[in-house]
């Protein structure tokens, strides 16, 4: 009894972690329809018309999806993924594709550097 | 009505211009000349856009082309960000092509 008390404030408080900051692991659950375009860990697929999506900053990538979901942002493809898509769905996916190695860096123009 | 129409065409091709597989390349060389003023807020780690408050993209390393139509979408007001498109639009598009190709060769080295 108290087993599953624990577990179920566990699982309770992951839920609601994961509200706020998203879930890397859910996130990766939801992302394979983004796959197809954007690629398994979000450094796309060859097609460099897509945006790398690998270790862009989380919070971007939700105001991205919440742009292209609210209509803000005009995109007919990226309107109708992400249209289907909850805050909490959006939280996930930014926080999987946020959490994935790729080349994207802050910009430096300074050649001496 | 012929100007209309070579006007029609070519705001047509602009539509489909993310679509379309190759744009000429730009010249990362002449590009990064240009890009002092990206920095301001790209090249400062953690530096936030405010109202409302989310971190500027990571940048360096992204798709030339995705680069490129971000950039035009912005100049042609299709993309809305009031410093985005000021800044867009105070450039040629060979310009944005150059920006572009600096910007894409600028990431990490990945293995």
């Amino acid at each position: 009894m108290t087993l599953r008390l624990i577990i179920a404030l566990t699982l309770g408080s992951v839920a609601f972690g994961a509200h706020a900051n998203g879930s890397i692991d859910a996130g990766k659950q939801k992302s394979q329809t983004c796959q197809a375009c954007h690629g398994a860990d979000g450094n796309g697929i060859g097609i460099t018309m897509y945006p790398i999506l690998a270790g862009q900053h989380a919070d971007y990538l939700r105001k991205a999806l919440g742009d292209y979901k609210s209509g803000a942002r005009v995109n007919p493809i990226m309107a109708g993924f992400a249209g289907a898509l909850s805050e909490q769905d959006i939280a996930d996916l930014a926080a999987y594709f946020s959490s994935q190695q790729g080349p994207l860096v802050e910009l430096n123009a300074d050649p001496a550097k | 009505m012929k100007r209309l129409n070579a006007l029609a065409l070519a705001s047509l091709a602009l539509v489909t211009l993310p679509f379309a597989a190759a744009h000429a390349q730009g010249d990362p060389a002449l590009g990064r000349q240009l890009a002092y003023t990206c920095t301001g807020c790209h090249g400062i780690a953690g530096y936030k856009n405010a109202y409302p408050q989310y971190h500027v993209p990571r940048i360096a390393g992204q798709n030339y082309d995705y680069l490129l139509a971000a950039l035009i979408a912005y100049q042609k007001g299709e993309r809305t960000h009031p410093t985005m498109q000021a800044q867009a639009a105070s450039f040629s598009e060979t310009d944005l092509q150059n920006l572009a190709a600096f910007i894409a060769s600028a990431g990490k080295v990945t293995p």
